[in-house]
C-alpha cells in the first residue's frame, strides 16, 4: 500500500503480512515510516492513498479508526495514550468498552493475573505510574478487547532494560496464545531475537525482509541503519 | 505587502469617494448625518481592534474601556477643569483629545503587558476583566460623575465653527481617513511584517528575529490609542458620557463590527462599523432582530467566511508581491548589509555548548553535553529516537532553556536569551515540520526571514518616512537573493500553504538564510523527501557551507549525514557517545549498539 | 450578616452551576463558552414558557427546561462549537461571543425584554421560613441549595460511577486514546456540552423565582461564573463549584456593607488579580494553564 499524511507521501508500495500466532517485527531507522505504517493500518492520522489493507477478510482502508478498533485490531501507539486522569482500573476496563459487563469482569480478572504490578496499583491514577507501568497498562488495555492482532509502536522507548525484557516476555506469551503481533521497534537486534519474521523499512519502502534469525546475521541491516553502502 | 493590504489600497480611496458622496447627498437629513458620524467614530476604534485581532491574532473584549478613557478624559478636561481665559476652546479640545488618546494608549500598554502572560481563552478573559474594571471605575468615581457620567460637554470650536451636525460628520470621517492612512502605512512597513509573522506562527517569528512580545504590546497600545482617540471625539460630539455607553456591550459591538466587516482589513473595519452604525438608526422597529442577525452572521463568518463581508470584493490576481526596490544597485554594496555580517572575534566560535543539562521533572533529556562547532564546517547531530537532539537544538536557539550549563553563540552567553535576540546575533533555524507562514507567499515568507536586517522604527512606519521604505527594500533585496541562491525564484508568488512538501522545506531554508546568518541550525531537513529531493538538499547544504555558513544538522538519513558532514556527533539518551569524522563514527561499536541494540 | 451569606449562597448557586458548566465544556472542547450565562437565562425562560403557555406547574417547567437545555446543548456543539473549532481557537471564542448576542436579543424577541416572574417551587414561599443560627432561610433558597446538591450528586454519580460517564471523561482527557478504544469522541463531546447546557438551564430555573427570568443579566452571570471558575480552578469541578458559591457570598456581603456600586468592580478586580497571581485557581493544577 501507499500511505501518507495529506500531501506528504510516506509509504511507497509496502507489502507485508502477519499470520495468527506470529510475531512480526518492523524495523528501520528513524523517519523510515514505521509509525506511519501502523497508523495507516489502524486509521489514525495517516491515510492509505493506494493499495489494500485486509484484516481477517475485511478491507480496512478508509474506515473510521473506532470501527477498525472494533474489528479485533488493537494499536498501542507511541506515547501510550492513556487516560491520565482516570484510575488504572478505569483505564483497563475502558479497553473493553462496549462489551457486556460479564465479559469485562472476566477479561479484567485475567489481565490482573497476568500483570500483577497493575493489580497492585488498581486505584492509582494513570498519571502517577512509572514509565514501565504505563506501558504495561497500555498493553493490558489493548488486550482487554481480546484482539486478534496487536500492533505495538516502540514499546521499549525510554524504559529500563529490565522492563524491556518483561515486555518482550509478555509479547512472547501472547504469541504463544495465538495472538498475532506486529511490533515496531528501534532496538533491532533484541527484537530480532524474539521475532519470527521481520521487515526492514528504509525511506518508506521495504528494503529487507525474511526470517528474523536470518536478518540478525545480515550485515545489510546495519548498513541501512548507519548509512553504509548497500544496493539502492 | 500582502494581498489584503494591496486590495485595501484600491478599496479605501473608493470608499473615501463613497463617504464624500454620502456626505453631500445626505447633508439635509440630520438622522443620516448622525448615523454617519457615529459610524466614523466606531470605525476608528474598529480599525484599532482590527489590527489587534486580525493582524496579530490577539483578542480584546475590553476596548470599550479605552474608548471610555478617551471620552472621560476629554469630558473632564473640558468641563471640570477651569482653564485660564486666554486658552481658546479649540486648544482645550485638542488638549482633551491628546490627553484622552495618550492615556488610553498608556492603559493599552498596561493591558498588553498583562496580556503577554496569557493565551487563548485566558487572554480573552483578562481583556474582559480589564474592560469591566474600567466601566466599574467610571461608575464608582464621583469626580467622573458616578453613574450619571459627565454632561454638557462643549462642542469643539474652531473659531466660529462648531463641530456638530454636518461639520462633525466631515471631521469624524477626516479623522477616520487619517487613522486609516496611518494604519495602512504601519501595516505596509516593518511593523506590519512583524505582525503578520506573529499571527501566522509566533514561534517561527521569534526564530527569525521578531521580538514578539514587544510587537504584541505595540499592537495593544495602538488599539488602545485608537479607541481613546475615537472616544474623545465621541464625548465632544454627543455632549455627554455615561458609564452605560462604554460597557462590555460596546466592546462586544466592536468585536462584532470587526469580524463582520473582516478582521485584519482596514476596509473591513470601516465596513463593519458603517453597517452597524447605519442600521442602528434605521433599524428601530427591528430593535432586537439586528443583534440576533449580527450574532448569527458572526458565527457564520468565523465558520465559513473568515474574510468577512469585505471578502465579497473580488481580489486582483497579482503575482507581484514584493515591496518595490528603492534603488537598482546590488544589495551587497549597501552599508546596512555590511552590518549584517556579525564580526566573529578571532578567538570565538559560532557555537559553544558547555556542560548542558536539561531536565524535565525526573527525566534527564540532555546529560552534560559539551562541544564547540568548527567555523565554516557542517556538523551533524545524530542519535536514536528520544536522545535529546531536538531538546538541545531548542535550547541553543532560545526555545526552552537548559537546566544548567552554558550556551555561547558568537562568543556571547545566550543561555537565558529570548529566541529573537539569539537570532539577531546571526543565527538561522529551520524546523522539523517546516513552519512556514502559511498565508503569506513564498517571497513574503523569505522577506520576513530578513527581518533582523530591517531597522525602521514604529514612527517611521507610521508616517511612511523614507527610512521605512528603505528598510522594506533592503529586506526585499535580501529575500530575492536568498531565493536565487536556492533556485526558488519561480515559486516567489505561490502561497506557502499550497506548496508541495519538498518545496516547503526549501522555502524554509531560504527564509532561514535571508538575513545572512553565520550559524544555521537545520532540523531533520530530509524527512519526507524523495530521492531526487534529497540529492538537491545535499547540494544545497554543501553550497551553503561553501558560502561560509557554519551548519549544525539534526538528521536521521544516514546516507545524507555521511555524505555531507565534516563531523558527526552522536547523542544517546542525552549523552554524547561519539564525536568525529563520519566514517569513524559509523564503525564505532558504541554507535552501532545505540542504533541497533545489543543482541547476539 | 449570616442573612447575607445565605443570600450569597443562593445566588452563588447560580454562579456555581455556570462555573461547573464552563468547566465541563472546557474539558470537552478545550474552550471557554462565553455564552454560558445566556443559557442560564434561556433555561429560566423555557421554564417560564412552560408555565405560562403550557400551564404546567413549575416542577414540570424545571424538568422541561433541563431536558430542552440538553438538546440545545447538543445542537450548540454540533452546529456552532464544532465547526468553529476547525477554524481555530480564536474562532470558537468569537463564535461563543456571537452566540451571546443571538441569545441575549433572541430571547427578548420571544419573551420581551422585561424580566418575568417564575412561580416559587413550593407556592407562596414568602411565608415559609426557617430560622437557623439567627438567619432566616426562605423556602426557595432552601430549594436552590438542596437542588444544587442534588444536581452535583447526579453529576458525580454519572461521571465517576457509570461506564459511559467515564468514557465521556476519557474522551475529554485523551481523544486519541479514546478513539483507539472505540469510543465515539464526537458524540461524547456533544454529550458533555449537552450536560453543561442542561445544567445551565437547570440553574436558571432554580434561581428564576428569586431573580426573575429574562432581561439583560446574562452577561453579568456569565462573568461572575467565570470569576468563580477562575477562583476555584478551571480544571477542578469542586473548585469551580466552590468558587461560584464564594463569589455569590462575596457579592452579597459587599452589597450589604457598601451598596450596589462597589461589588461589581471588586469582583472583576478579583478576576484580574487571580489571573495574574494564580491563574490555575485555588484547586486547579499548573498543568492546565500551560495548555
Amino acid at each position: 500500500m501507499h500511505a501518507g499524511y495529506g500531501k506528504l507521501a510516506v509509504l511507497h508500495g509496502v507489502s507485508l503480512n502477519v499470520g495468527a500466532g506470529e510475531l512480526v517485527a518492523v524495523l528501520g531507522p528513524n523517519g523510515a515510516g514505521k509509525s506511519t505504517l501502523l497508523r495507516a493500518i489502524s486509521g489514525f492520522d495517516a491515510t492509505v492513498t493506494a493499495g489494500r489493507v485486509r484484516f481477517a477478510d475485511a478491507d480496512l482502508a478508509g474506515r473510521k479508526p473506532e470501527a477498525i478498533a472494533r474489528t479485533g485490531l488493537q494499536h498501542v501507539p507511541e506515547g501510550r495514550q492513556l487516560f491520565t486522569e482516570l484510575s488504572v482500573d478505569d483505564n483497563l476496563r475502558l479497553g473493553a468498552y462496549g462489551r457486556p459487563r460479564a465479559d469485562v469482569e472476566r477479561a479484567a480478572a485475567a489481565l490482573y493475573e497476568r500483570f500483577p504490578a497493575l493489580a497492585a496499583r488498581k486505584t492509582a491514577t494513570a498519571f502517577s505510574l512509572s514509565g514501565g507501568e504505563q506501558q504495561m497498562l497500555a498493553i493490558a488495555r489493548a488486550l482487554m478487547a481480546s484482539p486478534k492482532l496487536l500492533m505495538l509502536d516502540e514499546p521499549s522507548t525510554g524504559l529500563a532494560p529490565q522492563i524491556v525484557a518483561d515486555i518482550f516476555r509478555i509479547v512472547g506469551e501472547l504469541r504463544a496464545a495465538g495472538t498475532a503481533v506486529l511490533l515496531v521497534e528501534q532496538n533491532a537486534y533484541l527484537t530480532l531475537e524474539h521475532a519470527d519474521r521481520a521487515y526492514v523499512l528504509e525511506n518508506g519502502a521495504i528494503a529487507l525482509e525474511g526470517r528474523a534469525a536470518d536478518l540478525a546475521r545480515d550485515p545489510r541491516v546495519q548498513a541501512i541503519y548507519l548509512g553504509g553502502a548497500t544496493d539502492e | 505587502m500582502n494581498r489584503d493590504l494591496r486590495d485595501d489600497g484600491r478599496i479605501l480611496p473608493f470608499a473615501a469617494l463613497l463617504v464624500v458622496a454620502f456626505g453631500i447627498l445626505a447633508r439635509g437629513d440630520a438622522n443620516l448625518m448622525q448615523a454617519g458620524t457615529f459610524a466614523a467614530i466606531d470605525a476608528v476604534a474598529a480599525i484599532g481592534l482590527g489590527v489587534l485581532l486580525g493582524n496579530v491574532a490577539q483578542i480584546s473584549l475590553g476596548q470599550a474601556g479605552f474608548f471610555g478613557v478617551g471620552a472621560y478624559a476629554l469630558a473632564y478636561l473640558t468641563t471640570a477643569v477651569t482653564w485660564p481665559a486666554s486658552v481658546p476652546l479649540w486648544l482645550q479640545f485638542v488638549a482633551g483629545t491628546a490627553a484622552g488618546t495618550l492615556l488610553a494608549a498608556l492603559f493599552g500598554l498596561v493591558l498588553g503587558l498583562i496580556a503577554l502572560r496569557f493565551k487563548g481563552h485566558y487572554l480573552a478573559m483578562a481583556t474582559l476583566a480589564f474592560g469591566l474594571i474600567a466601566a466599574g471605575v467610571f461608575r464608582a468615581t464621583a469626580a467622573l460623575g458616578g453613574a450619571s457620567g459627565i454632561a454638557n460637554i462643549p462642542y469643539a470650536q474652531f473659531g466660529a465653527l462648531s463641530i456638530s451636525g454636518v461639520p462633525a460628520f466631515w471631521y469624524a470621517w477626516g479623522m477616520a481617513a487619517v487613522v486609516a492612512s496611518l494604519t495602512f502605512n504601519l501595516l505596509r512597513g516593518r511593523t506590519g511584517r512583524a505582525f503578520e509573522a506573529i499571527r501566522n506562527d509566533e514561534l517561527a517569528a521569534e526564530t527569525i528575529g521578531v521580538p514578539t512580545r514587544r510587537f504584541k504590546i505595540v499592537a495593544f497600545t495602538y488599539a488602545g490609542a485608537l479607541a481613546g482617540f475615537a472616544g474623545s471625539f465621541y464625548g465632544s460630539y454627543l455632549g455627554l458620557i455615561e458609564p452605560g455607553g462604554v460597557s462590555v456591550n460596546f466592546s462586544i459591538d466592536l468585536l462584532l463590527m470587526v469580524v463582520l466587516g473582516g478582521a485584519g482589513r482596514i476596509s473591513g473595519a470601516i465596513l463593519g462599523a458603517t453597517i452597524v452604525g447605519l442600521t442602528n438608526i434605521y433599524g428601530h422597529n427591528l430593535e432586537n432582530w439586528r443583534p440576533v442577525v449580527y450574532g448569527i452572521l458572526v458565527i457564520a463568518i468565523v465558520i465559513a467566511f473568515p474574510r468577512g463581508l469585505i471578502g465579497i470584493v473580488p481580489r486582483r490576481r497579482d503575482a507581484k508581491a514584493a515591496p518595490a526596490p528603492d534603488s537598482p544597485g546590488p544589495a551587497a554594496a549597501s552599508p546596512a548589509l555590511a552590518r549584517l555580517r556579525v564580526d566573529l572575534p578571532a578567538d570565538a566560535e559560532w557555537l559553544v555548548v558547555e556542560h548542558a543539562v536539561k531536565r524535565f521533572g525526573g527525566l534527564v533529556a540532555v546529560n552534560d553535553v559539551g562541544f564547540a562547532l568548527e567555523r565554516g564546517k557542517l556538523t551533524s547531530l545524530i542519535g536514536p529516537n528520544g536522545a535529546g537532539k531536538t531538546t538541545l537544538f531548542n535550547a541553543i536557539c532560545g526555545i526552552g532553556r537548559v537546566t544548567s550549563g552554558r550556551v555561547l553563540v558568537a562568543g556571547r552567553d545566550v543561555t537565558a536569551w529570548q529566541p529573537h535576540r539569539i537570532a539577531a546575533l546571526g543565527v538561522g533555524r529551520s524546523f522539523q515540520n517546516a513552519r512556514l507562514f502559511g498565508e503569506m507567499t513564498v517571497l513574503e515568507n523569505v522577506v520576513a526571514g530578513a527581518f533582523r536586517a530591517e531597522s525602521a522604527s514604529f514612527a517611521s512606519d507610521l508616517l511612511a518616512l523614507p527610512a521605512s521604505r528603505r528598510s522594506g527594500a533592503l529586506a526585499g533585496d535580501l529575500a530575492r537573493d536568498a531565493l536565487a541562491r536556492l533556485g526558488l525564484e519561480a515559486l516567489s508568488g505561490a502561497r506557502a500553504r499550497d506548496l508541495a512538501f519538498g518545496d516547503r522545506r526549501r522555502v524554509e531554508l531560504a527564509r532561514a538564510i535571508a538575513a545572512r546568518p553565520g550559524l544555521l541550525l537545520v532540523d531533520e531537513p530530509a524527512a519526507g523527501l524523495n530521492a531526487s529531493e534529497r540529492a538537491r538538499l545535499r547540494d544545497d547544504l554543501l553550497r551553503l557551507r561553501d558560502d561560509g555558513i557554519t551548519l549544525l544538522l539534526i538528521e536521521h538519513d544516514m546516507r545524507l549525514v555521511m555524505d555531507v558532514s565534516d563531523r558527526v556527533m552522536v547523542l544517546k539518551l542525552g549523552s554524547l557517545i561519539a564525536d568525529g569524522a563520519p566514517a569513524r563514527v559509523r564503525d564505532d561499536p558504541q554507535v552501532i549498539a545505540a542504533y541497533l541494540g545489543t543482541g547476539v | 450578616m449570616l442573612q447575607l451569606v445565605v443570600a450569597g449562597l443562593t445566588v452563588g448557586s447560580g454562579y456555581a452551576l455556570v462555573a461547573l458548566g464552563i468547566h465541563i465544556i472546557l474539558r470537552a472542547t478545550r474552550t471557554i463558552n462565553f455564552a454560558q450565562g445566556e443559557f442560564v437565562i434561556l433555561g429560566g425562560l423555557l421554564a417560564y414558557g412552560a408555565v405560562t403557555w403550557l400551564h404546567a406547574n413549575v416542577w414540570t417547567g424545571l424538568a422541561l427546561a433541563t431536558l430542552l437545555g440538553f438538546g440545545i446543548g447538543l445542537a450548540y456543539e454540533r452546529f456552532v462549537l464544532r465547526p468553529a473549532a476547525r477554524a481555530g481557537e480564536l474562532a470558537v471564542t468569537i463564535a461563543s461571543v456571537g452566540t451571546v448576542y443571538v441569545l441575549l436579543y433572541g430571547h427578548a424577541l420571544i419573551w420581551g425584554s422585561l424580566p418575568q416572574p417564575l412561580p416559587y417551587f413550593s407556592g407562596g414561599a414568602q411565608d415559609v421560613k426557617w430560622r437557623a443560627f439567627g438567619a432566616e432561610i426562605a423556602a426557595q433558597q432552601a430549594w436552590v441549595l438542596g437542588l444544587l446538591l442534588l444536581a452535583l450528586a447526579v453529576l458525580y454519580l454519572f461521571f465517576e460511577r457509570t461506564t459511559y460517564g467515564k468514557a465521556v471523561r476519557a474522551a475529554s482527557n485523551n481523544p486519541l486514546g479514546a478513539r483507539l478504544i472505540g469510543i465515539d469522541v464526537d458524540r461524547a463531546r456533544a454529550v458533555s456540552v449537552g450536560i453543561a447546557i442542561a445544567l445551565a438551564a437547570f440553574g436558571g430555573t432554580l434561581i428564576g423565582p428569586i431573580t426573575l427570568v429574562g432581561g439583560a443579566a446574562g452577561i453579568g452571570i456569565s462573568i461572575k461564573g467565570f470569576v468563580g471558575a477562575i477562583l476555584g480552578g478551571l480544571d477542578s469541578p469542586v473548585g469551580c463549584t466552590l468558587g461560584g458559591l464564594v463569589v455569590g457570598v462575596v457579592e452579597k456581603l459587599l452589597e450589604g456593607q457598601a451598596g450596589y456600586g462597589i461589588s461589581d468592580p471588586v469582583v472583576y478586580s478579583l478576576l484580574l488579580v487571580m489571573l495574574i497571581v494564580r491563574p490555575q485557581g485555588l484547586f486547579g493544577s499548573r498543568r492546565a494553564v500551560r495548555d
